[in-house]
């Protein structure tokens, strides 16, 4: 009835395995190729490989990018953070408030954003922690907090963020996001990517990173060999903290204002990308990088059925339909 | 552990026909035009986009695409970055926000792209043109015709329930002032109690209510949008107000089932006025420009349509609608 490839057994199950483990960058290559496959042409240029068109995917993904790398760090010690939507629309208003009302300047701006969002993440790592909360209801929580904050300290509506040559008052420096390394490479993607090298190697090479590991794979061996189980998480909150509000700095400057009601689902994307590049939901499997590839082949979705004039709707299908896939593959790798 | 091809195959010639279903339409078209809308989700949304539909099918060389940037402006600077990738031949946008839009609307005008920006203004001045409704116009011509309305019924005083949008925003605050200006016209009309609704019926029902519990004596409800006034009529019959004496009027004459024309021919608005979109004029300006080479000027302000029991049916015609 079906057809089967007649390979030798123990040929498929390494293919398989090493299917699953690099789910991230597979899916990532294989959605590229589709890509070009299907891209209209115009004027003898493949639409969606040109270069302009790569590099606005990317542009574009950096965002969900950079938080599904801390969302990736939470994740993996077995832990959510659903308020990452609302700690970025706070930083991003924040940010356009120190830019321009404040006269902060643009380093000072950076270096106290970060700070609120190591802030809220460390508030919901010892929140769930000191009261044994689960972080799924802690971070809900905050997820309410933090836009009913933003709200009120902001006044509700958007705050402008114009540089002095566009007519505001933000320092011209704090625009270098804007910018693109060599006229092509967009600098959210490089921060994107600088950020997944560092927490990669963190992850791989520090005590701290294998005790992340250790306590998300089995949290009761990890206390017993002397891993301090709590402050491993309270600060992969505090991390993920941190970098939401790098994503909400770089949200601002390239929206040119600071809305307290933007961000709204952004946890759900940068779930769907740690997910679908490979990385457990119980908690000790998983990788920055797939992260990455997974945030960067939903970006290519987006792209793809954009440049074939798909319904925005069906944009939602796909995504849903691959989030289910991927968690069926690791169920797959662990039982095979 | 068996690979089964032949599911494989059959899912990836779906995935296929999928991707290539819009394409299988005719390619050769010569001009396409990009309209970024940011959003689907409301009935006014809706109408704005059959009638740019309707409007580029008058041309036959247009190719129209729409994509829905779904109230996310992040998502709408990468949808018209697309358009541009696509190589557009014009694009028309409606910005879900002013500053976010401005640097990418800016960058399309750059690269010789005519721009139509419509409904909502993005900063500065690097687009084609800009087709919007003047909200003040619009709230003035309402309270002139409650003025008429409030003389032929001989009132006096002739009270007005008026049910106010979202309060920061833009629209109630013109649509307020200019119904102020309007009814100046006839003194007998007074202005008697305002609240708000937030653009919602589901709101304005309980804020109507409570205004007739303190004052049953009203002869007009006059609400920024005709969701609302849908709102103060059911809250009027709950207080046993005599409907028929009284006038409810709105703003955005919609041709949906839900909208202002089919209430007006069903009975319960007496009167809208139509928050035009500017779709037509686009898909018009659009062809001017491009085949044309005519220079429009930066600056369209449209008109509006009165509908009432008197023109409701031709009014149904017009705006194509969905009447039984």
């Amino acid at each position: 009835m079906s057809s089967t490839l007649a390979l030798p057994r123990i040929n498929k199950l390494v293919v398989l395995h090493t299917a699953v483990r690099f789910q991230g960058f597979l899916g990532l290559l294989i959605v590229f190729l589709l890509g070009v496959a299907f891209a209209p042409v115009k004027d003898a240029t493949n639409l969606f490989l040109d270069v302009t068109n790569q590099m606005n995917i990317l542009r574009y993904v950096a965002e969900t990018g950079i938080i599904a790398i801390g969302m990736t760090l939470v994740i993996l010690v077995g832990e959510i953070d659903l308020s990452v939507g609302a700690v970025l629309a706070f930083g991003a208003t924040l940010t356009a408030y120190l830019l321009t009302t404040a006269q902060f300047g643009s380093l000072g701006t950076l270096v106290v954003v970060l700070a609120s969002g190591a802030a809220f993440g460390f508030v919901n790592g010892a929140v769930s922690s000191a009261f044994r909360i689960p972080s799924f209801v802690v971070t809900l929580a905050m997820m309410s907090f933090a836009r009913g904050l933003a709200r009120l300290v902001f006044g509700g509506v958007a705050i402008p963020l114009l540089a002095i040559s566009q007519g505001g008052s933000a320092p011209e420096e704090a625009f270098f996001v804007n910018m693109r390394l060599g006229g092509v490479i967009p600098v959210p993607a490089l921060l994107m990517f600088a950020v997944a090298i560092i927490a990669s190697l963190a992850l791989r090479y520090t005590p701290y990173g294998r005790h992340v590991y250790a306590v998300g794979g089995n949290p009761v061996a990890a206390h017993l060999s002397g891993v301090r189980v709590e402050f491993t998480k309270v600060m992969v909150f505090a991390l993920c903290g941190v970098l939401t509000a790098l994503a909400s700095f770089v949200h601002a400057i390239q929206l040119n204002q600071g809305a307290p009601n933007d961000g709204f689902a952004y946890e759900l994307n940068a779930i769907a990308a740690v997910v679908i590049g490979g990385t457990s939901l119980q908690g000790g499997i998983g990788t920055v990088a797939g992260a990455v590839a997974g945030a960067w082949m939903l970006g290519m979705i987006d792209n793809i059925l954009n440049l074939n004039n798909v319904q925005a709707d069906v944009q939602l299908l796909v995504k849903g339909t691959l989030i289910v896939v991927a968690v069926a593959l690791q169920r797959l790798q662990r039982r095979a | 552990m068996t690979i089964r091809i032949a599911p494989l195959t059959l899912a990836v010639l779906a995935a296929t026909t999928l991707l290539h279903a819009p394409q299988l339409r005719a390619e050769d078209k010569k001009y396409t035009i990009g309209f970024s809308q940011l959003a689907f989700d409301d009935p006014w949304r809706v109408a704005f986009n059959n009638q740019m539909t309707r409007a580029a099918a008058k041309h036959p060389d247009f190719k129209l695409v729409i994509v829905n940037a779904q109230r996310d402006s992040s998502k709408q600077v990468a949808d018209v970055e697309t358009l541009l990738q696509q190589r557009v031949d014009a694009l028309i946008i409606s910005p879900n926000e002013a500053a976010p839009l401005t640097s990418i609307v800016k960058k399309a005008f750059d690269a010789g792209v005519p721009v139509i920006v419509l409904d909502r203004a993005v900063l500065g001045e690097s687009y084609t043109m800009f087709i919007g409704a003047d909200n003040k116009f619009i709230g003035n011509k309402a309270g002139a015709y409650v003025a008429k309305w409030c003389a032929e019924k001989n009132y006096n005083p002739c009270n007005v329930l008026e049910i106010s949008g979202l309060s920061g925003s833009t629209p109630a605050q013109e649509r307020a002032s200019g119904f102020r200006e309007g009814i100046k016209a006839n003194a007998n009309v007074k202005l008697a109690t305002s609240v708000t609704s937030e653009w919602q019926k589901a709101k304005a029902v309980p804020a109507a209510a409570a205004a007739f519990q303190g004052n049953k004596n009203f002869q007009v409800v006059y609400a920024h949008n005709d969701d609302s006034t849908e709102g103060g009529y059911i809250a009027a019959k709950n207080a046993n107000l005599d409907v028929s004496k009284m006038l409810f009027l709105g703003i955005d004459g919609l041709p949906d089932k839900n909208g202002a024309i089919v209430s007006i021919l069903q009975g319960r608005l007496g009167a809208s006025f139509v928050y035009p979109n500017g779709a037509a004029e686009a898909i018009e300006w659009a062809d001017k420009i491009l085949k044309k080479g005519e220079k429009p000027p930066k600056k369209v302000t449209l008109g509006t349509d009165e509908i009432t029991a008197v023109n409701a049916k031709s009014m149904c015609e017009k705006y194509d609608c969905e009447a039984k």
